[in-house]
């Protein structure tokens, strides 16, 4: 990632007296703060990543702007239009009254380029129709963003690029004054690094030799005060069900009473009352019985239907989760360990000791998870591999739907819309759409009405379903501000949308399902799922 | 030309077509006091006053869209220069920038950017202004990363409210991003929870053991704090440990690593090394336009009544799909800010005085760093505990810390526990146990 190798010798030699080789250069201090975030491998992602956006509207530049600034590789805005004297009083990316008459796509993208000087930007001024429906142009990039497009290109536009899985996702944005919604279609989405919260297993419950050795071989006996009290919680959990599992059939404690006597045990384990480490040991004492064994979700991915028809061009992710599957089929049918050891009471000795003995391990199973992966005849990065391997405990496989497939089925409509939990976002949902259909249907007779709008939503849900109050104060609120794009609510999906097409090219957390539906008078963001 | 006839010539036709959308009628969930058309628009672009506290990461974000929104006279107070880090995301500041005040030139570019928005701009501390200063506004938007600042405009402006007045009450609105997560808040200073109320809601620093550091480290964060806290005060003696300087990060990434070394750690870079002692927190473009843009919009819907606002508390997690949750958190009868009741603490009766100082230390809904602690009797009568300053007081009073509680106050009686770094004190009620 580091291309400036000249600012790194520069940086070297204009410091002083500290051996300072490490410093790093201005383009790692320029996004020190996000790589803390997605690492090389993430940056390195946007960098690749080639991004289209359909209009250069208030909203669409303050979605370009967050991802301009983390550094995108290149970006095209697509607009034919000239900036009208409404457009210069509400976008921050065109300078006032300067800009009146110029194409709308260069002066955004001569502004947004202004942010990063190492993206690439381009404004093609081709008419829309002709660009949405030539799918070369639009396999050239990774990611298309459209915001506030006619109802007929949109459906042109979705429906081309759903049509091939290798043609790049769309993320469609709508909003009219207050609200706003927008949905990710996307085919198929591999995570490796979900940055999920969930720690792995410690192995307490099922050592592996080198830990299990290492526990029973200490003289706890035997340790002066001082060595006692930093014996790590690991090594005596280890320890404690060992002796447990000895007068227990070899199982780990199950029942409440007996987990309390778990505890108790390990407490007896104490030389003094105030050992802080076996105080911890009994805190983390649900390791012991909690088992180490492939999470459910982790589960699931094995019978993901592309493991049948693996061959040598599908995506590198399946080919590392078949060989995951193969591994975790093997006694003891568990993930590989993770060699991240969390801080605990003990001296620098005993940790450094434990913590070298899990990377060894760790070491170990990555050795046969890759003679796994060698067998398939498969042959990848070893840093994804040992990505992979690392995250193994997290993966996610998301497979997206097209957009409007909500719209199609209006028994679903009917259902979101009576239940109270989806009540509001569903109305919302159907007051833009309603306002996106008409304002087509009528391109010169101005703004559709409320009572128009609500003629629309009843037309679209089954017979039998009534209109809640919500209906109507959404409607209100779309006719109220039909074409109005709010610097705010720009602002905020500029931030919204920004962040999912972040994870959807870095390949890292989780983008979101679903429609994501935004009220600002209410305040909230919810989320609609057919 | 006087200023309203400035702004009548730079407001080109159709420039707030899509704004005043909003402002031209009433929509289902506007306030009854909503006064549509020219009325609130001469309000919001020619009268009303607004402070930006922060010109960082959310205040870029803020200042831009409050001048596209039409505010026309924001100030914003900011002490900081600008850093290269900040450049990921505090998108009105260019390399050129780099070492000049971020009040002043995020001033300038938007005064360029949005024709006829004046912008104010402060290059300094928020204490070095009064109440006369904050009064002039009608309402502060808050996008700072520090918790002591907070604090501070937080109990400035409950302490000035004044019941006599209702344009005492000024509405803070405050925003925070921490990677991928934030939040936005309404606070009506005395009639919503204030800032100190939450204070339980922040997540605990994580603070390492001296001990460890000194004798036992397990981690490279361990090795780096030996160095930062134990090896620069031994070796550099006085001289101050300023951590933008790369030297002093130098300095400090070396020696860390020795240590790391010596006991077999491995990890210690340059960037941890920077994050440790900077307390650096991971920081992108795109959390901050969703957390400023609501605070924008919460103090648009304010000043316009133009519809409901925030009531009171908008948290966004972007980690894992889009969630947010949107709720109302409750004031706290016994906060020490807008509460004006005295809180009860429960004491050990064996505890001196340095036990009850660590106790406060310990205490998420009170967070004090440097307390200092006064009797009141229920005479009426005070007696000073323990004094942080003056030097002659601090040290008159030293001796005490290792006395008993119980020597100074008995059951029921009160302490006034007072830091320098925030304008409050606060009463509390021992009760032995
Ligand atoms: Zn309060």
């Amino acid at each position: 990632m580091m291309k400036d190798s000249q600012d790194i010798e520069t940086a070297t030699t204009a410091v002083g007296t500290f051996r300072s080789s490490a410093q790093p250069d201005n383009k790692t201090r320029r996004y020190d703060r996000q790589l803390r975030l997605w690492a090389a491998s993430g940056q390195n992602a946007l960098e690749s990543a080639r991004v289209l956006v359909v209009s250069a509207s208030a909203t669409s530049t303050s979605i370009l702007k967050n991802l301009v600034l983390p550094g995108i590789g290149h970006f095209t805005i697509l607009d034919s239009e000239i900036v009208s004297q409404e457009d210069a009083g509400n976008n921050f990316f065109l300078e006032g009254p300067d800009s009146v008459g110029k194409s709308r796509a260069h002066e955004a993208v001569r502004l947004l380029r202004e942010l990063n000087e190492s993206v690439e930007g381009i404004a093609d001024t081709s008419d829309l129709a002709d660009r949405l429906t030539d799918s070369s142009y639009l396999a050239s990039f990774s990611l298309i963003i459209a915001h506030n497009l006619s109802a007929n290109l949109l459906d042109a536009l979705s429906k081309l690029l759903w049509s091939d899985p290798s043609l790049p996702p769309l993320i469609i944005v709508h909003s009219a004054g207050f609200l706003a919604e927008f949905f990710i279609q996307i085919h198929e989405h591999t995570i490796i690094d979900s940055h999920t919260d969930a720690a792995p297993s410690l192995r307490i419950d099922k050592p592996f030799p080198a830990l299990l050795n290492h526990a029973q071989s200490l003289d706890f006996d035997a340790m002066d005060d001082t060595d006692h009290g930093h014996i790590p919680y690991v090594l005596i959990l280890v320890r404690a069900l060992n002796s447990w599992k000895a007068t227990h059939d070899g199982q780990t404690p199950k029942s409440y009473a007996e987990r309390v006597e778990f505890k108790k045990a390990i407490i007896g384990m104490k030389k003094k009352a105030d050992e802080e480490n076996f105080d911890e040991a009994v805190a983390q004492a649900y390791r012991a019985w909690t088992e180490t064994k492939v999470p459910s979700d982790i589960e699931a991915l094995f019978s993901d239907t592309v493991l049948d028809t693996l061959d040598p061009v599908s995506p590198p992710f399946f080919h590392l989760l078949a060989a995951l599957k193969t591994f975790a089929s093997q006694p003891p049918y568990i993930l590989p360990l993770t060699s991240t050891l969390p801080d605990m009471k003990a001296d620098t000795n005993s940790y450094v000791h434990l913590q070298k003995l899990y990377k060894a391990r760790a070491e170990e199973e990555k050795a046969q998870f890759t003679a796994i992966l060698k067998q398939s005849g498969v042959l990848l990065d070893p840093v994804m591999v040992d990505e992979f391997v690392r995250n193994a405990h997290g993966l996610k496989i998301v497979r997206g739907r097209r957009w409007d497939i909500l719209g199609e089925n209006s028994e679903t409509f009917g259902k979101l819309l009576l239940s109270k939990e989806t009540r509001k976002e569903t109305a919302t949902h159907l007051a833009l759409r309603a306002l996106s259909r008409l304002l087509v249907k009528n391109p010169n007779t101005q703004e559709p009405t409320k009572e128009q709008l609500v003629a629309y939503i009843q037309n679209i849900l089954p017979d039998h379903v009534e209109l809640p109050e919500e209906v109507g104060v959404m409607v209100g609120e779309v006719a109220r501000t039909p074409t109005a794009d709010l610097p705010n609510t720009a602002a905020f999906l500029g931030g919204l949308v920004a962040q999912e097409a972040i994870k959807v090219i870095t390949k890292q957390y989780v983008p979101v399902k679903g429609v994501c539906v935004v009220d600002l008078i209410g305040s909230w963001t919810g989320i609609l799922e057919a | 030309m006087n200023e309203n006839e400035q702004t009548r010539f730079i407001d080109w036709p159709g420039r707030y077509y899509h704004i005043d959308q909003v402002l031209n009628k009433p929509g289902p969930r506007t306030d009854e006091n909503f006064n549509a058309g020219d009325a609130v628009k001469d309000f919001l672009r020619n009268q009303c006053k607004i402070l930006v506290i922060g010109a960082g990461g959310l205040g870029c974000e803020i200042l831009a869209d409050l001048a596209l929104t039409g505010f026309k006279d924001i100030h914003v107070i900011d002490m900081d220069t600008i850093d290269i880090s900040n450049l990921n995301r505090q998108f009105l500041f260019r390399q050129k920038d780099v070492g000049k005040s971020k009040a002043i030139v995020a001033a300038e570019f938007v005064m360029k950017r949005v024709p006829g928005v004046k912008v104010t701009p402060y290059f300094g501390k928020i204490q070095d202004k009064d109440e006369s200063y904050y009064m002039q506004f009608h309402i502060i938007i808050c996008g700072l990363d520090s918790v002591e600042a907070r604090r501070w405009i937080n109990a400035t402006l409950v302490n000035m409210v004044d019941e006599e007045n209702p344009e005492s009450l000024k509405p803070l609105i405050d925003g925070g991003t921490e990677g991928f997560r934030g939040q936005a808040r309404v606070i009506l200073p005395t009639v919503t929870s204030c800032y100190e109320c939450s204070l339980d809601l922040l997540s605990k620093p994580t603070a390492f053991p001296i001990c460890t550091i000194a004798n036992t480290p397990r981690l490279p964060e361990h090795c780096i704090e030996w160095a930062s806290v134990l090896e620069w005060p031994h070796t550099q003696g006085d001289k101050k440990m300023d951590t933008d300087d790369p030297e002093h990060i130098g300095w400090l990434y070396d020696t860390a690593l020795a240590r790391a070394k010596e006991f077999e750690i491995e990890g210690v870079t340059w960037s941890l090394t920077q994050g440790v002692v900077k307390n650096i927190i991971p920081a992108i473009a795109s959390t901050n336009a969703i957390i400023a843009a609501s605070c924008c919009n919460e103090a648009f819907k304010i000043a316009t009544s133009s519809s409901s606002y925030l009531d009171n508390y908008f948290m966004y997690i972007g980690t894992d799909g889009v969630y947010s949750y949107t709720f109302k958190h409750e004031q706290r009868e016994d906060c020490p800010v807008c509460g004006g009741r005295s809180v009860l603490f429960e004491v050990d009766k064996e505890w001196t005085v340095n036990d009850l100082i660590d106790a406060l230390l310990e205490r998420p809904d009170i967070q004090v760093k440097k307390p200092s602690l006064a009797a009141i009797r229920k005479d009426g009568s005070t007696v000073n505990m323990y004094l942080q300053g003056p030097k002659s007081l601090e040290e008159a009073t030293r001796p005490n810390l290792e006395k008993k509680v119980s020597d100074f106050v008995g059951d029921g009686e009160g302490i006034i526990v007072t830091a320098t770094s925030l304008p409050l004190s606060l009463d509390l009620v021992i009760k032995y146990i």
